[in-house]
C-alpha cells in the first residue's frame, strides 16, 4: 500500500498527499505490530513471518516519512516498555493466586496442619518442637520461617551497611578531596559490580570454613551470609547517600561556614539533618537490595526450612524467600511451584514498595532543598 | 623565603610539644592495632601466634611502615610531595616508633601475639589517661567544652551494657540476674562518667575504661587464645580467635578517636579531627576490603585460570600493537612546564612506551634465538577429593604463524584509529591528467566487482552450466587484484620518481598519488577478495596465492611511504608542510594496517594459510589457552576449560543487549522529547525505578513460568536472553533517560530557529550529544547482567562441565513450515560463567573448587573490565563536555 506513494520529498506531493500518505505509513506499521503481537501471543509458529512483515513495512515506511515512523516507533518502545513491566506485574500475581485461595494467610501469618491453625507457633519455635513448616509430600507448606530468616539476614546487612555506607557517604561528599574522589566513586561502583555469585563462592569456600573454626559453628550461619549481604548493600547504600549529601545546597554549608563553625560541625548540624531524608532513603534502598540478594545467601546457607532455635540464633541457617526460589524451583512439585510464586509476589511487592517509597523521600526532598534556596 | 612562609613555619612548629608527639604516636599505635586485628581476625597470623613465627610477623610489618614512611618522608624531604602538617608528620614517626617498639617486643619476651595486643590496649588506655589528665589540670594548652555531649555519653553507655552484661554473665552465670545488674552499672556509670566531667575528662576516662578492660582480659587470660564458650542454646559459640581481633578493633577504634580528641585540644576541633579520624580510617577499610576480595579470587584462581598458556611471539607482537599505540598516545599527553616536577612526570608518560618496547624487544629475541620464554609453575586440584600438584607453563614459543582473527582484530582496530585521526587531503599537490582518469575509473572497476559478486551469489558460479566464475570471475579477480597492487604502489613510484627539490616536496606534490592509491587499492582488492570465495577461484602465482601477496606487497609499500614522509618530516621546516606529511604518514599507516587486515580475511576466507619468509598466516592459531579455548574434557589429562560457558555468557549479553537497548533508548526519546511530562512519564519513571531494584530471581520466576512453555517446553538460551534483556530495560531507560535530559535546551532551540524539523532535531542534535551518556549506560547495565546468576539457573539450564559450546551461527536454519526459519541452538540449554561457579556449589565435595576459582576469575575480570571501560569512558566524556 505504502509503495504507491510516491518517495519524493516536497514539491513533487501536494501537502495534503503528505498528511494522508504519512497516516497511510504511520497506519500500516501500526497494525503490521499489533498483528504480530497477537500473532506471537496465540499462533507463535507464525510469528516470525508477521515480523517480517511489520520490519519491511517499517523500512518502506521509514525511507518516505522518517519523522512520522520514527515518532510512532518510539511510541511502541514505549508502550512495549510499559506493557513489559505490567505484564510481568499482572503474571506474578495471577500465578501466586491458586497457592494463595488454597493457603489462605496461612502461608504467611499463621500456619495451619490438619486444618487448624497453629496460633501458638512462635510458642513452639522457641520451644523445642518437631513440627514441620514445609513438606511438600504432606502438603504442609509455610513462608514464615523464610520470613524470618530473611529478617534476621537484612537485619544483619543493615547493621554492617548503615553505619559503613554513611560514613562512607560522608568520606566522599564532604571529607575527600576532588582527587580522591574522583579515585573512590570508582571504587565503590566497582564494588558494586562484582557478581553476587563470586560473594557467594568466596563464602561457600572460605567464610564458613573461617566460621567453622571461629565461632564453633556446625556449617553455615545467619551472621556470615548477613555479613556478606550487608557488604554487597554497602555500595547502594554509599552511592545514594553520597547523592542526598551531595544534593544539599553550597550556600547552606557556607553559611555555617561563615559563622565559625568547623567542617564536622557543618557536617553534623547542617549537611546530615539537611540530607537526612536522603540518607534514609538511602538505607532502605540498601535493604531493599538485601531482601532481594539471592546467590549469596544461598551459595552460603544450605537450605533449611525451619524456625531457626532459639529465633535470635544468628548461628543457625535456613532458606531466605529468595534462596528458597533458587533451590526448590528446579525440583518442586506444581503445588510448590505456586507457593513459590507467593514468595516471589511477597519479594516483588516488598522490594518495589521500597523502592517507591526511597523515590518519594527523595523526591520529597529535593523539592525542599530547592524551595530553600 | 618570604616572611610569610617563616611565620607559618614557625606556627606549625610551635605546635608540636611533647603531649602532641605523644598522642601522635599513641593514635599511630592505634592504627597500627586495628590493622593486626584485622589481620589477626583472618587469621594471617594467629593470635597464639609466638616466637619466630611472632618475629616474623613483626619484622615484615616494621618493613612495610618503614618502607612507606620511609618513601614518603624521602618525598616530603626532596620538596616533591611537601608534607607540611604537623599531624601527618607526627603520626608517621609514631607509625615507625610503635612499629619498633612492638618488634622489639615480639623478638626480645616470650610472648604470644594475643598478649602482645592486650598490651596495645593496656598503653593506649594508659595514654588517653595521661592525655586527660594532664589536660584537666591545664598543663597543656587546650578549648575543652564543659561536657563530652549527650551522643557520646549514649554511646557509652550502651559500651557500658554490653560490656557489664558480658561481665556480670561470665562472673555469676547468666542464669541469676546479675548480669542485668552488672550491665546497667557499668551502662549507667560510663554514661555519667562520660557526661558529668569537663570534655577532657568526660572523653577520655570512660575511653580508657573500657580499652584498659578489654586490654585486662586479654593480658591476664581471662580471654586467652584457647578460651571457648559454646552455650547450649546457640548453634555455635565464640572462640579467643574470634573475640581478641573483635576486641582489638573495637578498643583501638575507641583509642585512636579519643586520642585524636585529645591531639586537637578537644572543643570543635577535637571533635572534628576525631570524626574526620574515624571517618577515613571507614574509608580506608572500604577500600581494602573491595582489594582484598578482587586480590583473593586471583590468587585462588589465576593458576588454573592460566595453566597451558602459550603463544607464539610473532603473535604476541601482533597483539601488542594496540598496546604501543595506546602507550604513545599516553606519552603524546603534555607534562607542564620545565621543573623538576614535570621531569618525573614526563618519565611516568613514557614508562608504558619502554615497557612495550622492552616486551616487544623480548618477543623478538625469541623469535631470533628460537628458545621458548617458559614460565613454569605448579598448582594443585582436588581430585576425588585429593589434592593433586599439576606442573604446568605459560610459555612464549617461537612460532611464527599469526591467526586470522588476532591478525585481523588488531590491524583493523589500528586502521580504523589511523582513519579516524587522518583529516584531509583535498587540494593538495598536483594532479597529472591521468591520475585523474584513474581516480575516475577506479569506482567504475569497483561497481562492476560488486556487481559480479551480486550475480555470482544470485546465480552460483557455475549458471545455467556455464562455467563463468572459472573463466570470468578468475579474470576479474585477477586484474582487480593486480590493479589494486598497482595503486597501491603507485604513490611510493610517484614520490621516488619525481623531480622535486627535496624529498618532502615530491612527497607534498604526490599528495592526489597517496589517497587514491590507499583508498582506491584497499576497495579494489577487497572487492577482488570478496569476490573469490563467490566465484570459487583461488588465484595463484607460483606456489603462494596472489590477493594475499599482492596485498602483503602493498602493505609494505605504504609502510615504506609512512617512513618517506616521516624521514622527509624531520628534515622539512615549514609547518604546513609538516603538518600535511603528517597527514600522508597516517594515510600510509591507514594502509599498511588494512591491507594486513585484507591477508588476513583472504586466508580466514578461503582457509588456505598464506606464508611468505617463514610468517605464516593461518587459520589455526598460535595461541594455545586451554581455560578459555576448550570445552571441558571428560576422563582426560588435562582439566580442560570451560569455552561453552564464555561463548554462552557472549551469547547472552548480546541477546539481552538486542532485545533492551532499542526498546529502552526509543522510550527514552518518547518519553523525553515527544510526550508531555507530567502525570505519566512520572509514573513510567517510578515504575521502572521499582523495576530496576526489583530481585533478580523475580525475573527468574516470571521466565520459568511465562517464557519457557511458550519457547519449546525446555530451558533455554533464548529465555536466558529475554529475562537478562528484561532485566537491562530498566536501566538502560533510566540512563537513557537522563542523559537526554542534560542535553541543554539551547540546543534544541537553536536547531529549531534554523526551521529543522522536531525529528531531524532529534536526529542529528540531541542523539548525538546524549549517545556517549546512553553508551555508558548500556555498558554498565550489560557488566551487571553479565554476572547475573539466579534468574539463569532457573532459565538456562546450565549442567557442570559442558563438553560442548552452543552454535548459534551455525544453528540456523530454513524450514519450509512457517516461521521459516529455526535456530535449534537458541533453544536449547547452554552454559555461562555465573551459571557454571554456581554448579560448582551445588555439585558439592564432587565439584571442584579450583575450577570454581578459576571461572570466578574469568567472571570476575570479565565483570570489571565491563565497569572500568564504562566508567573511564563516562570520565572520559564528562571531562570533555567541562572543558570544552
Amino acid at each position: 500500500m505504502t509503495e504507491d506513494i510516491p518517495t519524493t520529498e516536497g514539491e513533487s506531493v501536494s501537502s495534503e498527499d503528505r498528511v494522508d500518505g504519512s497516516t497511510l505509513a504511520v497506519g500500516a506499521v501500526a497494525t503490521t505490530l499489533m498483528a504480530t503481537i497477537l500473532v506471537f501471543l496465540f499462533r507463535p509458529a507464525l510469528a516470525l513471518p508477521m515480523l517480517l512483515a511489520f520490519v519491511f513495512v517499517t523500512a518502506v515506511g521509514w525511507v518516505t516519512y522518517q519523522a512520522e515512523v520514527a515518532r510512532l516507533l518510539t511510541l511502541v518502545a514505549t508502550i512495549l516498555t510499559v506493557l513489559t513491566v505490567a505484564f510481568i506485574t499482572f503474571f506474578l500475581f495471577v500465578s501466586a493466586l491458586p497457592a494463595f485461595l488454597e493457603h489462605g494467610l496461612g502461608l504467611l501469618l499463621i500456619p495451619e496442619q490438619n486444618g487448624a491453625a497453629r496460633w501458638f507457633f512462635w510458642l513452639e519455635s522457641v520451644l523445642p518442637s518437631d513440627s514441620t513448616y514445609w513438606n511438600p509430600l504432606s502438603g504442609a507448606y509455610s513462608l514464615i520461617p523464610m520470613i524470618w530468616a530473611t529478617v534476621v539476614v537484612t537485619a544483619i546487612a543493615g547493621a554492617v551497611a548503615g553505619p559503613l555506607g554513611l560514613f562512607g557517604a560522608l568520606f566522599i561528599a564532604e571529607v575527600a578531596s576532588d582527587r580522591l574522589r574522583e579515585l573512590i566513586k570508582p571504587g565503590v561502583e566497582i564494588l558494586a559490580g562484582i557478581p553476587s555469585i563470586v560473594y557467594g563462592f568466596i563464602g561457600f569456600q572460605v567464610l564458613n570454613g573461617f566460621i567453622q573454626t571461629n565461632f564453633l559453628d556446625d556449617g553455615a550461619s545467619f551472621l556470615i551470609a548477613g555479613i556478606v549481604v550487608g557488604v554487597m548493600a554497602l555500595p547502594t547504600v554509599v552511592s545514594v547517600g553520597e547523592d542526598a549529601l551531595s544534593s544539599v545546597p553550597q550556600s547552606m554549608g557556607d553559611g555555617s561556614v561563615a559563622m565559625g563553625a568547623t567542617e564536622w560541625q557543618t557536617m553534623k548540624s547542617i549537611s546530615i539533618p539537611a540530607a537526612f531524608s536522603g540518607i534514609s532513603a538511602a538505607v532502605i534502598l540498601g535493604l531493599g537490595r538485601a531482601i532481594g540478594e539471592t546467590m549469596a545467601v544461598a551459595a552460603i546457607m544450605a537450605s533449611g526450612t525451619q524456625f531457626a532455635d532459639p529465633l535470635f540464633d544468628i548461628f543457625d541457617a535456613n532458606a531466605t524467600l529468595t534462596s528458597l526460589i533458587a533451590t526448590q524451583y528446579g525440583s518442586a512439585s506444581e503445588s510448590t511451584v505456586d507457593v513459590l510464586f507467593v514468595a516471589g509476589v511477597m519479594l516483588f511487592v516488598i522490594v518495589a514498595g521500597m523502592s517507591i517509597v526511597s523515590q518519594y523521600i527523595e523526591r520529597r526532598m529535593q523539592r525542599k532543598l530547592k524551595g530553600q534556596q | 623565603m618570604s616572611d610569610a612562609y617563616a611565620t607559618t613555619d614557625r606556627l606549625v612548629s610551635a605546635d608540636s610539644n611533647i603531649y602532641d608527639r605523644g598522642l601522635d604516636t599513641a593514635i599511630a599505635l592505634s592504627v597500627v592495632g586495628f590493622a593486626l586485628g584485622l589481620v589477626t581476625l583472618v587469621n594471617l597470623v594467629p593470635p597464639g601466634a609466638s616466637g619466630g613465627t611472632l618475629t616474623t610477623a613483626f619484622g615484615t610489618l616494621l618493613a612495610v611502615v618503614v618502607g612507606a614512611v620511609g618513601m614518603t618522608g624521602l618525598a616530603s624531604y626532596t620538596n616533591v610531595v611537601p608534607v607540611t602538617s604537623q599531624r601527618v608528620r607526627g603520626i608517621g614517626l609514631g607509625l615507625v616508633v610503635s612499629t619498633v617498639a612492638l618488634t622489639v617486643l615480639a623478638a626480645t619476651l616470650p610472648v604470644t601475639m594475643a598478649t602482645l595486643l592486650g598490651t596495645v590496649l593496656l598503653v593506649e588506655a594508659l595514654a588517653v589517661t595521661v592525655a586527660g589528665v594532664t589536660s584537666r589540670l591545664d598543663l597543656v594548652d587546650t578549648e575543652p567544652n564543659m561536657s563530652a555531649g549527650l551522643l557520646s555519653g549514649v554511646a557509652f553507655g550502651a559500651i557500658g551494657l554490653a560490656m557489664g552484661g558480658a561481665a556480670g554473665g561470665a562472673l555469676a552465670g547468666f542464669g541469676s540476674l546479675l548480669w542485668l545488674v552488672g550491665a546497667v552499672a557499668a551502662g549507667v556509670g560510663l554514661f555519667l562518667l562520660a557526661i558529668l566531667p569537663r570534655e577532657d575528662l568526660g572523653s577520655t576516662l570512660p575511653t580508657a575504661i573500657v580499652v584498659g578492660a578489654l586490654g585486662l582480659t586479654i593480658v591476664t587470660g581471662t580471654i586467652g587464645v584457647g578460651w571457648q564458650w559454646n552455650p547450649q542454646t546457640l548453634s555455635g559459640g565464640f572462640t579467643g580467635g574470634a573475640v581478641i581481633p573483635v576486641f582489638l578493633l573495637v578498643g583501638t577504634l575507641l583509642s585512636a578517636w579519643s586520642a585524636a580528641k585529645c591531639r586537637a585540644g578537644f572543643g570543635a576541633r577535637g571533635r572534628e579531627y576525631g570524626a574526620f579520624l574515624v571517618i577515613n580510617l571507614n574509608a580506608f577499610l572500604m577500600v581494602a576490603m573491595m582489594a582484598t576480595i578482587v586480590v583473593f579470587v586471583t590468587i585462588k584462581g589465576v593458576g588454573y585460570a592460566f595453566h597451558g598458556l602459550s603463544v607464539g611471539a610473532l603473535t604476541a607482537l601482533v597483539l601488542l600493537t594496540p598496546a604501543l599505540l595506546a602507550a604513545v598516545q599516553f606519552a603524546r599527553t603534555p607534562a607542564g612546564a620545565n621543573d623538576w616536577n614535570a621531569g618525573a612526570r614526563q618519565l611516568f608518560r613514557v614508562l608504558p612506551l619502554a615497557a612495550v618496547g622492552a616486551l616487544a624487544a623480548t618477543f623478538v629475541s625469541v623469535l631470533v634465538t628460537g628458545s621458548p620464554l617458559r614460565y613454569p609453575y605448579t598448582y594443585t586440584v582436588q581430585v576425588n577429593r585429593q589434592g593433586q600438584a599439576l606442573d604446568t607453563a605459560i610459555a612464549v614459543t617461537p612460532d611464527t604463524t599469526v591467526g586470522t582473527l588476532l591478525l585481523i582484530a588488531p590491524a583493523l582496530l589500528l586502521a580504523v584509529t589511523f582513519f579516524r585521526s587522518f583529516g584531509s587531503l583535498r587540494k593538495v599537490g598536483t594532479e597529472s591528467e591521468r591520475t585523474g582518469s584513474v581516480r575516475q575509473a577506479v569506482p567504475t572497476a569497483v561497481l562492476a566487482l560488486v556487481v559480479l559478486i551480486g550475480l555470482f551469489l544470485v546465480l552460483g558460479p557455475a549458471p545455467f552450466g556455464l562455467p563463468l566464475g572459472g573463466t570470468l570471475g578468475f579474470a576479474a579477480v585477477v586484474a582487480g587484484t593486480v590493479a589494486a597492487g598497482g595503486l597501491a604502489v603507485s604513490p611510493l613510484v610517484g614520490v621516488l620518481t619525481s623531480d622535486g627539490p627535496t624529498l618532502a616536496d615530491s612527497a607534498q606534490r604526490e599528495a592526489p598519488l597517496f589517497t587514491l592509491g590507499v583508498f582506491g587499492g584497499l576497495g579494489l582488492l577487497l572487492t577482488a577478495l570478496v569476490l573469490q570465495p563467490v566465484a570459487g577461484v583461488n588465484p595463484q602465482v607460483g606456489p603462494v596465492d596472489l590477493v594475499p601477496a599482492v596485498a602483503f606487497a602493498a602493505a609494505l609499500a605504504s609502510l615504506a611511504l609512512a617512513t618517506l614522509t616521516t624521514i622527509a618530516k624531520r628534515s622539512s621546516e615549514a609547518t604546513i608542510t609538516r603538518r600535511l606529511l603528517t597527514e600522508e604518514t597516517r594515510l600510509g599507516l591507514v594502509g599498511a594496517a588494512g591491507f594486513t587486515a585484507l591477508v588476513g580475511l583472504h586466508v580466514a576466507a578461503t582457509g588456505v594459510s598464506f606464508t611468505v619468509l617463514g610468517v605464516s598466516v593461518s587459520n589455526a592459531s598460535s595461541l594455545s589457552w586451554p581455560m578459555v579455548m576448550q570445552a571441558y574434557i571428560p576422563l582426560g589429562a588435562e582439566p580442560g576449560g570451560i569455552m561453552p560457558a564464555i561463548i554462552g555468557t557472549v551469547w547472552l549479553v548480546i541477546g539481552a543487549t538486542l532485545f533492551a537497548v532499542p526498546l529502552g533508548v526509543g522510550a527514552a526519546v518518547f518519553l523525553t522529547e515527544y510526550a508531555e511530562q507530567g502525570q505519566f512519564t512520572a509514573l513510567v519513571e517510578i515504575a521502572t525505578n521499582a523495576l530496576w531494584s526489583t530481585p533478580s530471581i523475580v525475573f527468574g520466576l516470571f521466565g520459568a513460568a511465562f517464557l519457557i512453555p511458550r519457547l519449546g517446553g525446555d530451558e533455554s538460551l533464548l529465555a536466558g536472553m529475554l529475562v537478562l534483556g528484561f532485566m537491562l530495560l530498566p536501566l538502560v531507560l533510566i540512563t537513557s533517560r537522563e542523559s537526554i535530559k542534560a542535553v541543554p535546551d539551547e540546543y534544541r532551540d537553536a536547531s529549531a530557529a534554523l526551521g529543522v524539523t522536531r525529528w531531524e532535531t532529534i536526529k542529528s542534535v540531541v542523539l548525538p550529544a546524549a549517545m556517549p551518556g546512553v553508551i555508558t549506560g548500556v555498558i554498565l547495565g550489560v557488566g551487571r547482567i553479565a554476572g547475573e546468576t539466579a534468574p539463569l539457573i532457573l532459565v538456562l539450564g546450565s549442567t557442570l562441565n559442558a563438553t560442548a559450546a552452543v552454535d548459534v551461527i551455525g544453528g540456523f536454519r530454513f524450514v519450509s513450515g512457517p516461521p521459516f526459519i529455526a535456530n535449534d541452538a537458541l533453544l536449547t540449554a547452554s552454559a555461562s560463567l555465573p551459571t557454571q561457579v554456581w554448579a560448582v556449589i551445588a555439585a558439592g565435595v564432587s565439584g571442584s573448587p579450583q575450577m570454581g576459582w578459576a571461572t570466578a576469575f574469568i567472571l570476575l575480570m570479565v565483570v570489571l573490565t565491563f565497569y572500568a571501560v564504562g566508567i573511564t569512558a563516562r570520565t572520559y566524556f564528562r571531562r570533555k563536555l567541562n572543558y570544552e
